[in-house]
């Protein structure tokens, strides 16, 4: 569905986008995840047709992106970070007009009428968009996203502004549309939201791809035990000589527990006790622990950081 | 043109609900009734400050005095007002990113700018032609003596409105490279204003807009053959500054 190789991208002289490559299936939801400023949103723009490239080719089902830009913003809807309205409208005026600019005649009213309802904005929906929350302004986008059933959806980040509950409902959103055979492109730094819905994950830090990758194989082949170990003193003081191991790859410390990432299970198994026993303090808890989609996302950005 | 049409639609509504027409018509109509009225009060109210024979001088004012003071006023201020309420025309869309949705959305840059300009044509125009004929009127009505005649008016007013159909192509395009509302508004207005100068200048004068505006207060002449360069110039400028506005809208980066 969407086909990116050598994408690159300068503001000045700084580049933004450095070369970056992967494809995107038709129908799956893909995980693009990286921290602030690693080139998520750069790469969201340009493949929504709002922002030009240097290098590099996109095809969006088989067309060219550059060529048949107007085209291809049929079929895609886009949720922006921010995204930002016209204060004075109220969403019904709003919708109508992303509608008339698509050329959307055809049952228009109705159309926006089940918009709304979808996004549950029904209610306010003729007050003014001005005075509507954050959570409300991102509902109103996704309903705008959504306008002419599209085939390919970019959220960008769109539950960052959502309370508790509106982003567990806007999982089971991307859930339903997985099941539409929407292909949705889902930019966020939540992981945990990334690890609920996606099928296929891609890493970006420093607008370099560091790994893409289905997320039922991540897990196989970036599986790495960590050992959560609490400590009665704080272990900043006293973690020096287990850094310097050779099976330990790495230790990050929140408040009295360290989490050591292993490079190999059954000698940290046998070693970490020995190790310990000759710290002068106590432990509360051990425990072994497989990582999480976050604890590979820290491990790759942190040999990104190396390189 | 659906973009075009979403657009118009929309800075109908904008308009309205930014108090924009009522700015404009503040602008225009409320100096065509406030113009006569003041010259005829002014040697009343200047009677109580000055000297009897100096006020003397304030209590004659012809129907084309009235009329070419109401033009002066009208340029100076009229201008200030329709550039300062419409300076954000594009800069305020593309830098509040309202832009984001419409473009990924399929919109036309040559739709949306077309839309823009070709609305407040109209409506500037169309306040034009009313504040040019009640200033008329009320002239009539408060005034004696003189040559002006509805004739005269209405080619003033035709004049006027070409004039200012080239500001606001001058005003849409800076509105469009300049990242600050406000910059496009200050550009302008030193353009609009800067440009009389050139009506100082015989041999050249009527190779520059703002002659239009010095043509339009020759109430004994208004239409001759000298505007025929003007026109032309001024038609030319408009074409090619929106062309010019489309195309940066074609290249601009929205993100």
């Amino acid at each position: 569905m969407i086909e990116v190789s050598g994408l690159s991208k300068k503001y000045g002289h700084f580049e933004a986008l450095k070369s970056i490559s992967f494809r995107v299936e038709k129908g799956t939801v893909f995980g693009f995840i990286g921290r602030n400023g690693a080139g998520k949103t750069t790469t969201m723009n340009i493949l929504t047709g709002l922002l030009k490239f240097d290098k590099g080719k996109v095809l969006i089902k088989g067309k060219e992106l550059s060529k048949s830009r107007r085209s291809l913003s049929k079929i895609i809807g886009y949720l922006p970070e921010s995204p930002s309205f016209y204060d004075y409208m109220n969403s019904y005026e709003y919708l109508n007009f992303i509608g008339g600019i698509i050329g959307y005649n055809k049952n228009l009213k109705k159309t926006t009428g089940e918009l709304l309802e979808k996004v549950k904005l029904t209610k306010h929906g003729k007050r003014r968009i001005g005075v509507y929350s954050r959570g409300m302004k991102q509902r109103l986008a996704l309903a705008v996203a959504f306008m002419n059933s599209p085939e390919i959806l970019f959220l960008d980040e769109p539950a960052s502004a959502l309370d508790p509950g509106g982003r567990k409902e806007m999982l089971e959103l991307i859930e339903d549309l997985k099941d539409e055979k929407i292909t949705i492109f889902l930019s966020t730094h939540i992981l945990n939201d990334a690890e609920k819905v996606c099928d296929r994950i891609c890493i970006i830090d420093e607008g370099r791809i560091l790994l893409t990758e289905q997320l039922s194989r991540l897990y196989k082949t970036h599986i790495q035990p960590i050992l959560d170990i609490e400590f009665e003193d704080n272990p900043e003081d006293f973690i020096t000589p287990i850094k310097k191991l050779d099976w330990v790859e790495n230790i990050k410390i929140e408040r009295h527990t360290a989490s050591i990432y292993v490079k190999d299970i059954d000698t940290a198994r046998r070693e970490i006790l020995k190790e310990i026993s000759k710290l002068d303090t106590g432990i509360i808890s051990y425990r072994i622990r497989k990582s999480t989609l976050e604890d590979i996302f820290m491990r790759m950005v942190g040999k990104n950081e190396l390189i | 043109m659906n973009s075009f049409k979403a657009y118009f639609k929309k800075e109908a509504t904008e308009a309205v609900r930014t108090n924009k027409y009522l700015i404009l018509f503040t602008g225009t109509v409320f100096w065509a009734l406030l113009n006569p009225l003041m010259l005829k009060l002014l040697p009343v109210i200047m009677e109580n400050y000055v000297t009897t024979e100096i006020a003397e001088l304030f209590s004659y004012v012809s129907r084309d005095n009235a009329f070419t003071n109401f033009l002066g006023d009208l340029f100076e201020m009229g201008t200030l007002f329709m550039v300062f309420s419409l300076m954000g025309l594009i800069a305020g869309e593309v830098y509040g990113k309202k832009l984001t949705f419409p473009y990924s959305r399929g919109a036309s840059p040559a739709g949306m700018v077309l839309a823009k300009y070709i609305h407040y044509l109209v409506t500037i125009n169309v306040l034009i032609l009313i504040a040019f004929i009640t200033n008329y009127f009320y002239i009539i009505y408060l005034f004696t003596d003189g040559i002006l005649s509805i004739g005269i008016v209405l080619k003033s007013a035709l004049l006027y409105m070409l004039y200012y159909s080239m500001l606001l192509s001058i005003l849409i395009f800076f509105s469009s490279i300049l990242k600050r509302s406000i910059l496009a508004g200050i550009t302008t207005l030193v353009l609009g204003y800067g440009l009389s100068i050139f009506n100082q200048f015989r041999n050249i004068r009527s190779y520059f807009p703002n002659y239009l505006l010095y043509k339009a207060a020759d109430l004994i002449n208004v239409f001759d053959s000298s505007l025929i360069a003007t026109v032309i110039i001024s038609l030319f400028i408009i074409i090619l500054l929106v062309c010019l506005t489309i195309y940066r809208m074609k290249k601009i980066d929205i993100s």
